[in-house]
This record gives structure tokens, sequence and C-alpha cells, in this order.
């Protein structure tokens, strides 16, 4: 058996402490702000305690026979659907129009125009034409999530630098090769930065649809919270979209460095 | 020596463009012939256009006017028998040092066993054992630019062309990747045309040296070089060769 590396564990720097304590000094900064200013206006602005047994009173009491985790999942499971799809549609249709300049003619001036109409200003049409099913609200959420992912990757195919396809060229790399082993593994730092923006907006966008019209999900307990002049379960919810925004974006770095492993190294 | 045999040969090569000042003209009539495994070097100050001139051959840009006749036959955009080392590495950053080597057989759909045989077999020779599995980012630029040399030949080409390989390195890498370069070329002998404004790289290197003159690209002088190698850089032959040479340089501004 291999001995067992006897090194003197590193020395514990003063930084190291010091960005130890920020970010909790920060959170309890913000707790005690916030009791402070609750303190007087428990109706309006409940309290952390009022919050916290709201919470508590939440994960025994479902909210239209759905539990507190039924309404993360719902609005999970919506964000996924429309994600999945987007990523697909999205980075097919990048890759099309960033790689082929014909395609980009015929279709950049229609997706330019479409591109600043924000997704929430869709709502009305397709409740029109879909309803208010499950359809229409991840149908919203494809809408906001496959901009970003379009954008990125088209200008990451359209900027793949000459350097690299001079290579190509030099080592005769016939079409296929050029598209496959150059342009698109150059483009994917910016197709995920596509895809990052993508899950934010997805989030953020399906709470949105979920305030019009919907009777599971996270952004339906905001307007519930807000019909019943229920403050606690408003905050509660609040709390819960920022965490689990927080959860997204970490696992979408996560998927990242997993597939750029060149990116980590540098 | 006797007969040496033509494998390249470049006839009235020209190459302008048109700018928004008008017409640049950056090769003005190129006549060039470069025989079987011989180092030819093509030296000249700043930017005269021998990076153009290379690009041609390359296949990487078109002529204006002139030929390029490799064996007697006109070659039309790139050819698998010219390889390149590229002035800026141009590693894939995406790429492991195997991955970037083995990319001209890769390219060729040659099976992953034979071709992973013969680039490992250049990753020894330019002494990058050991690092097949690194990321160019992890590499200093004298081994990047090994990384380029080895890519060049595991596509085994004929003629190989590099473009001012060292250009980015400091003195003492430059140094020691030209006795590099000298080696390999004397290990695995290929006709290179390397290209640099290094006039002392150039006497070192050369069998001959093509000696171009400042904006457009026009051969001025050949000079050959017979001294044995590898190369004293402060004998007196080789000094003599140097100040011949730097007597006649366009100064670059």
């Amino acid at each position: 058996m291999k001995k067992e590396n006897t090194v003197v564990p590193n020395k514990i720097k003063a930084s190291d402490v010091l960005y130890f304590v920020l970010p909790i000094l920060s959170i309890a900064l913000l707790i005690v702000c916030w009791e402070v200013a609750s303190k007087n206006t428990a109706e309006s602005f409940p309290t952390i305690t009022a919050t916290w047994e709201r919470f508590l009173r939440l994960l025994d009491k479902p909210i239209m026979r759905v539990s507190y985790w039924g309404h993360i999942l719902a609005s999970l499971k919506r964000v996924c659907i429309a994600l999945i799809v987007s990523w697909a549609i999205g980075i097919s249709f990048g890759i099309l129009i960033g790689w082929n300049k014909k395609m980009d003619a015929f279709f950049g001036t229609i997706f330019s125009f479409i591109r600043p109409i924000p997704p929430i200003a869709w709502i009305p049409l397709i409740t029109i034409w879909f309803g208010i099913d499950e359809f229409p609200k991840i149908l919203i959420v494809f809408i906001g999530a496959v901009m970003p992912v379009v954008i990125n990757t088209h200008a990451g195919l359209s900027s793949v630098e000459d350097l690299y396809l001079n290579v190509g060229t030099a080592f005769n790399a016939n079409k296929r090769q050029m598209l496959f082993e150059i342009a698109i593994p150059s483009a994917l730092p910016s197709i995920f930065a596509g895809i990052r923006t993508s899950t934010s907006t997805a989030w953020m966008v399906v709470l949105a649809a979920e305030m019009l019209g919907a009777k599971s999900g996270v952004g339906f307990l905001v307007v519930r919270g807000m019909d019943g002049f229920d403050m606690p379960l408003v905050l509660v919810a609040m709390i819960t979209i920022g965490i689990v925004g927080a959860l997204l974006s970490i696992i979408t770095n996560c998927i990242e460095r997993g597939l750029c492993p060149w990116e980590r190294k540098k | 020596m006797g007969e040496k045999k033509i494998r390249l040969k470049l006839t009235n090569l020209k190459k302008s463009y048109d700018t928004a000042k008008g017409k640049f003209q950056a090769v003005e009539q190129v006549d060039l012939e470069v025989y079987d495994n011989e180092f030819l070097v093509l030296l000249g100050p700043g930017h005269c256009g021998k990076t153009v001139l290379l690009n041609m051959i390359a296949g990487l840009e078109e002529q204006t006017e002139g030929e390029i006749l490799l064996d007697g036959k006109a070659i039309n955009g790139s050819d698998p028998r010219i390889g390149m080392v590229f002035q800026k590495t141009a590693l894939m950053p995406w790429k492991t040092v195997m991955q970037n080597v083995e990319i001209g057989p890769k390219f060729r759909k040659v099976e992953k066993t034979p071709r992973r045989k013969k680039a490992q077999e250049y990753i020894d020779l330019v002494g990058l054992k050991g690092f097949e599995k690194s990321y160019p980012s992890e590499l200093s630029g004298g081994m990047k630019q090994r990384v380029g040399i080895a890519r060049a030949y595991t596509n085994d080409p004929e003629i190989l062309l590099m473009d001012e390989p060292f250009g980015a390195l400091d003195a003492q890498t430059r140094f020691v990747m030209e006795q590099e370069v000298s080696r390999i070329w004397e290990q695995e002998k290929r006709t290179i045309i390397f290209v640099t404004n290094n006039i002392e790289e150039a006497c070192y290197l050369g069998d001959r040296i093509v000696l171009f003159s400042e904006c457009p690209a026009k051969v001025k002088e050949i000079y050959v070089n017979d001294l044995p190698r590898p190369r004293d850089v402060i004998s007196p032959e080789f000094l003599k060769l140097r100040t011949r040479i730097s007597d006649n340089t366009d100064l670059a501004l």
C-alpha cells in the first residue's frame, strides 16, 4: 500500500477567510434589514418569522391539492420541456443561419423584428389560439428561451476565426468536417452563453405565464398569495424563485464545464 | 551535387488587392524554382507579402496572375501534398495535442488506429511525449509550435510550408526550435519552404535563401548556403554570409 502523503496542510490565509465570511455577512445583513423594516408593517411586509411559519404550513397543507414541491416541479417541468425543445430548434436554426449566408439573408430580417417582441406579449394571441392548457404555457416559455439560443449560436458560427478555417482548408477538410470539426466546436462557448441566457429567461417567463391563469406552479403561488392578501406566501414563493433560479444557473455551468473541458483549464 | 529535381515552380506569380485607396500590389512577378528535399528560406523585411506568397502556394489565397506548378502540373486550391505550419500556431483550443496532430489523416478518413500511431510518432519526434492529452492552453509557446510542426508532418506532405513559425517566441526558445527544425528535417527529409524576417534564422536553416525586396514582394537575390549542419552561428563563414545578406536588405519601417 502506498504511504499516505504527509504534506503539511496549506496555511489558511487571511484573504481566504475574508472571502468565506463576506457572502455570509451579506446574507446576515439582509436578514437584519428585513427584520427591522418589517417590524411595524407586518401586514404588508411580513417578518421573517411569519414567512418561515408560512413556509412550514405550506409544506403540510397543499394548495389546490398540489404540495409545495409539486408546485416547484410543475414549473420546472414546463421550463425543462420548453428548454430542451428550444435548444434543439434554436441551435439547429442558429447553425443554419450562422453558417449559410443565403439562409441568413432569407431569415435574418424576419427574425430581427420578431426577436424584440417580449414573450409575454404573445400571451393574448396564444391564449386565443390554444386556450390555457399546458401547451400554450410551454409555448410561451419556448418563445422566450429560443431567442437567445438562436442569437448566440448565430453569432458564434458567423464569427469563426479565419485562422481555424484556413487550417481546415490547408488540411483539406470537406464541408461537413469544416462545420462539425471546426466551426461548431469553436462556436461552443458562445452557444453555451445562449443556453445560460435561455435558462434564466425561461425561468422568468414561466412565472409570468403561470401568473396569468394556471392552477399550479410557483408563479401561481405568487398570484394566489396576492389574491388572498397572503403576503407571507408571496414572499415564500419569491424566495423559492430566487433559489431555484440560482440552482438552474449552477447546473448549466456544470454542464458547460463538462462539455467544454478546454475552457476550464485556461 | 548533380542535376537537382525541380518539385515546385512558380512562374510570373502576382497578387494584388483592390482596396479603398486603389490597387495594392502585394506580390510582384515572382519566378522561383524549388528543388526536391531542399530547405528553402524566403527572407524579407516586415510585411512584404511573403505570407501572401505562401498562402497562394497553400491554396488559401488565389493568385491574380501566374502559375504554381507542382511536378509540372498546375495546382488549384489546396493540395494534399502541400502542408503548412502556421505563423500563429493555429491549434484548435478545443482539441487535445493528439486530436490536433491527427487532424490531417482524420480529415482524409484514415482509421483511428493507424492515424493515432502515425500522430504518436511525430509527437515523439518533436519531443512532446506525455503531453498527448493536454490542451493547447496548457502548453508554452514553443511547445504549441512543436504541435503545429507535428500536425503538418503527420499529414505526410511532400512540401512543407512554414510561415514565420517562431516569430512569437523569445530568442532562447526560438534558437532551440531552429535546431529542432533542422534536426527533424535531416531525419525526415522533405522540401521545406520557410518564411522568416530574421537573417540569422535564414542563414542557420536554409540551403538556399531567397531575399525579397520591400513591398511589393519581389525576388532580389538568391544565396546558396552550403555550410555544413549543424551550423556554427559564430563561425567566420556564417558571419560573412550574414553580413552579405544584411547589407543587401531593405530596411523595414
